[in-house]
This record gives structure tokens, sequence and C-alpha cells, in this order.
């Protein structure tokens, strides 16, 4: 079922009304069956794989749930004989239980990802190795399909079960509301990655129709609806056309296609978000936010911050600080501080282990060389960014330069901006070659005739595309702009008369219908994280 | 142990002021990096081990915080 969908809509309604008129104690059932209809809208076979995670996770969950009760009560227990070495001693046999289940539980989810997503593009690169030994191509391509949402949940299911390992909180006994964490159907498809703490109880409590709540949550959906056929859907016609031909195009027209896609990606993504809040905030439930404007980043650090968020954190709290804090990494650090001194030595662990998140964040997009390209160029440029640090901020005060001013925060913004669009060089071209050669004919091949002989218009968009593009721009600037400074827009529109805010809601709706790119035969495009 | 984490903290970010923050982590003055090179440091000055199931906003979001769970790391040895 597309979020973007008569059909969705029909959808919300109805589950929101039977929730409404549901009795308090099966409120969370009904989520939970609008939750397996919703995905088997979209395929039976494979919700075979969901309730397969599902139940490893839930049983794992359980494991490690009696291993920490065990040992509490036994301590407890005993608490007087024990010396603080039997303590110890007790405290890392329960430990190394404990990581035989998380590696069972990592394995078989994270193992059956990896195959499904990775099998082909590896067995692929194999064949060629072989080719080349002389060998010759042994490994087949498989025919995978990949379970809707496969990408997202699996990472769900290991921040479970990691923080059960840390004793974070108790595991779930219930095996149908478990089912309902993992499959909540406004953040199946694409997000946002939740944790078990901030989630279930909310999914399991009983919310009542409230109309504030209800109403901000329609809104909130508009809102998606809008940035995904007013801007996203718009501005894919130019950004398809010129990938696609991506070798009859150069200089501006080529870095036009990549910023254009760098915004698609955003409208197209945030907008998804907006829609899974919206739908999540009328059943009274609050998900987390995955975007905080990013493009008001002053720095790719910065813009990592604030773009897919549950996915930065998810990897800052199961990747990034157990790698940094390990004792291997630890020992690594000594080494490093030896050889290459107390500046760059101390820091050469924790470089290693961004490299390999970004690597990560990379991969996770796709199989294909050009996501460890894109990993890869987002990890060296905050890598060299932490090192050359206070060497630049020797050469700004040299300089003489404000860097407390607007400007100089505009000036970040827009180098922010420039530097993304040649990442997304990678994430959208047809392969690493091909966007490493557009990189290049970009930067070589400076046109600037392009902006006022009509090659603009040459791209499947006319004047008035154009300048829905800018207005719309602007609205979600002013919007941005109005987020940054700590403004509810929900709330401030509910503040204002009933027929400003009427004329708000109404002049959105008719946008939608009207400036809204319904493509040829009005087939909706994808969202393109469903893919992911 | 204060003189001498006052020194690690101002030695990591000289631009904070240690004294006054009393939400180091939950307004994001120190991120990830920050983190995870003060915990290696912390770690041999102090001969603790801090492990990532320590890295909560409360053991950290103020100086007093971090002397606390140094205390209580260095008690249970």
């Amino acid at each position: 079922m597309d979020f973007i969908s008569a059909t969705f809509i029909v959808f919300v309604v109805i589950l929101a009304g039977v929730y409404f008129m549901a009795p308090d104690k099966v409120k969370w059932l009904v989520l939970l069956a609008g939750s397996y209809i919703f995905y088997m809208a979209s395929s039976v076979k494979l919700l075979l794989f969901l309730l397969f995670t599902t139940a490893v996770t839930f049983v794992c969950g359980l494991a490690l749930g009696d291993i920490n009760d065990k040992l509490s009560a036994y301590l407890k227990e005993h608490k007087q004989e024990l010396s603080r070495e039997d303590k110890k001693v007790l405290k890392n046999q329960a430990s190394r239980k404990k990581k035989y289940v998380v590696a069972a539980a990592v394995l078989i989810n994270l193992g059956l990802l990896v195959f499904l997503k990775y099998f082909n593009f590896i067995g692929g690169n194999l064949n060629s190795l072989l080719l080349r030994l002389g060998v010759g191509r042994t490994i087949p391509t498989l025919n995978l399909l990949l379970p809707l949402g496969i990408s997202f949940y699996t990472l769900q299911s290991i921040a479970y079960i990691v923080d059960l390992y840390r004793g974070k909180y108790q595991p779930d006994r219930n095996f149908f509301k478990f089912s309902l964490f993992m499959s909540f159907f406004p953040q199946i498809i694409q997000g946002p990655i939740a944790r078990y703490d901030q989630l279930a109880h909310q999914l399991y409590e009983p919310h009542k129709f409230e109309y504030t709540r209800v109403t901000q949550g329609v809104q909130l959906i508009l809102w998606g609806f809008m940035k995904k056929l007013i801007l996203a859907d718009r501005l894919a016609v130019a950004v398809n056309l010129i990938f696609d031909n991506s070798a009859s195009y150069e200089g501006f027209l080529l870095f036009f296609a990549a910023a254009g896609y760098g915004l698609q990606v955003y409208a197209d993504f945030s907008g998804g978000m907006d829609i899974a809040r919206g739908a999540a905030q009328i059943l009274g439930i609050k998900l987390e936010l995955n975007f905080e404007r990013p493009y008001f980043a002053t720095s790719i650090s910065d813009f990592w911050r604030r773009w897919h968020i549950t996915l930065g954190s998810w990897m800052k709290d199961y990747v990034f600080y157990p790698l940094s804090l390990s004792k291997a990494f630890a020992k690594l650090g000594k080494r490093t501080r030896k050889v290459f001194g107390n500046y760059v030595g101390k820091k050469l662990p924790t470089f290693l282990s961004f490299f390999i998140v970004f690597l990560l964040v990379g991969v996770w997009h796709g199989s294909s060389w050009k996501y460890v390209a894109y990993g890869i160029w987002n990890g060296t440029i905050i890598v060299s960014s932490i090192l050359l640090d206070p060497f630049y901020e020797k050469f700004l005060e040299k300089c003489h330069v404000n860097t407390k001013c607007f400007s100089w925060k505009f000036f970040q913004m827009v180098r922010t901006f420039i530097l993304c669009s040649f990442g997304r060089f990678f994430s959208r071209a047809v392969s690493c070659m091909t966007a490493v050669d557009m990189i290049k004919r970009t930067v070589a091949n400076p046109n600037p005739w392009v902006f006022f002989d009509g090659s603009f218009l040459e791209l499947g968009l006319e004047y008035k595309d154009f300048y829905v593009l800018y207005i719309a721009i602007l609205v979600l600037l002013a919007v941005g702009v109005m987020q940054e400074k700590g403004i509810h827009i929900r709330e401030k529109i509910a503040e204002q008369n009933l027929y400003f805010r009427w004329m708000i809601y109404i002049g959105a709706v008719v946008a939608v219908l009207i400036y809204g790119n319904y493509g040829t035969g009005y087939a909706v495009g994808e969202f393109i994280y469903q893919q992911f | 142990m204060k003189e001498q984490l006052m020194g690690i903290l101002k030695d990591l970010r000289a631009d904070v002021d240690f004294e006054k923050e009393k939400k180091l982590i939950d307004d994001g003055i120190l991120d990830s990096f920050d983190i995870v090179t003060l915990v290696s440091e912390l770690n041999s000055e102090f001969d603790v081990e801090i492990n990532v199931m320590d890295l909560e906003p409360e053991n950290f979001n103020t100086i007093e915080a971090m002397l606390e769970l140094i205390e209580k790391l260095q008690e249970e040895g």
C-alpha cells in the first residue's frame, strides 16, 4: 500500500475510527491487525520474513531477560556470602552467556538481511575476481526479493537485543504485543527506526480521540503529501532525465541534477516521514524526528546530525560507541599514540570508527560500489575536518574573519550544500564510475550560459514548473527558519483566526491537487527510501 | 580529582565552561567524538573501565556527574 494513495487515506480513516471506538484493552490489537493488513497489502509471502525476524528476536529477548533475572536473583540471595571477586566472576559468566544469545540473534537477523540484500553484489564481484584468476563464474545470481522495510526493522530488532544485553529494560513477554512493535505500519516502510523503550509503551497504551492532536496529525500528513507531490516528484522529472542521459550534459546542468536530487530526496524522504508521524499522531503515538532542517547545517558533521537522525543515532549507539570504547580499539590507540604522537595518535582509532560507521551508512543504502564510495566520501570529509580544525581556526583568525556573524553562517551553509550535492552524484548515478565521470565533467566544463539559453526548459519541466519549484522551496525555507527559531508551525496556525486557518488548509489541499506532479497516467512515484 | 578532570575537559574543549554547563550531553555541547576521546582519557587517567552502558546522559551532563561515575567505578574495582 502506497502512502500517497487514496487507499492509504481510506485505510487510516477506517483504522482510526475502529481504534477510537474499540475498548481500551484491545486497542493495541486493532493496531496490530491494521499493521499486518498494511504489510500484506504489499506482499503476503514476504510477511514470513518479518514474522521470522520477530520470532527470533522475541525468543532471544526472553533468553537475555532470563539470564539477567537469574543473575540478579542469585546476587541478591547470596549478597552476604559473595566476595567482590565472586560477584565479578558470576557477572562475567552471565555476560558470556548473553554474548552467545546476542550473537545468535544478530547473525540470524542481520545475516538474513545481508544475504537478501548483498548476495548478488558479493557474488558478482567474486565472480569477476574468479574470472580474472581463470576459474570462471561459479557463483549463481539468485532471484531474491527484498521484504518491505527489512533494512529498517532488522536494525530495530538489533537495537532491542543489544539494549537487553545492556540491561536497559525487561524483555517483552507478549509475542503479539512485540509483533506490533516490530510491524507498526507508519514506520515499517522507511522508519523512523524506533527504540523499544521509546515506542512500545505508547503502542500498548490506549489513546483517546482528541480533536487538537488528531487534526494536527492530519495537517502533518497533508504537509508530507505537499512535499512529495509538489516538490519531490516534480524535481524527479528533470533529475531522472539528466541522470538517465548523463553523457549529454555537463557543468552546471549536471550540478543542478545532483543538487536537485538532494532536494528531491529530502522532500521525498522527509515528506514520507511527515505522513508516518502524522498517521501515528492521529492514533496518539509520537514517532521520533528523522530530519531537523538538514540544509541549515554548517558542516557535513552537522548535516549528519540533522539527516536521517534515527539511523545516525542507531549507528552511534550500536556501532560507533561499542567500537571506539572496545578493548581492541583502546590497545590500537596506545600503539598509534606511540607512532603518530599525541595529537593524531589519540584520535586515530576514533577516526577508524567514524570511517566504519560511514561505510556502513553508505552500504546500508544498497549493494553497489557507488554506495561504498558515498560512505568513503562522507567519512573522509568528516575525519579530515576534525583533523584540520585547529589549523583552519588559526587561519580564520589570521584573516580576521568574523565567525559569529550571519554571513559566515550563510557561507558555511552554502559550502555544506555544495559538498552535499557532490556527494549525491554517488547515491543517484547508475554506477560508481558514472558518478566519478559526472563529477569530473561538472567541474571541468563550467557552462554558465545554460542559465540564459533555455537549456533548463528542455529537462521535461516548463516555466510554470520552475515557478512552482521556487515557491515550494521558499515555503520550505520559511518553515525551516521558523522551526530553527523554535516556533511550532501547527500550533502557531491553530492560534490564528478560523478563516485564516481554513484558508491555509484548503489552500494546501488545492495546491496538492493542482500542483502535485502526478506523472504520466497518474502513477505516483514510489518513495525513494522504500527500496532500501 | 576535580582539578584533574577539569584539566582533561579543558584540554578537550577549551571553548566550554564546564563549571556552568549542566546539560553537556542533552544540549549537544559535547558530541560523540568528544565523548569517545574523553572516555579513553578518563579510563587511562583514573584507571577505570567506562563502557558503553555507562554512556547515559545522566553520567556526563555535568562535571559533578562525571566525578560520581569515576568514583563509583573506582570503588567497584
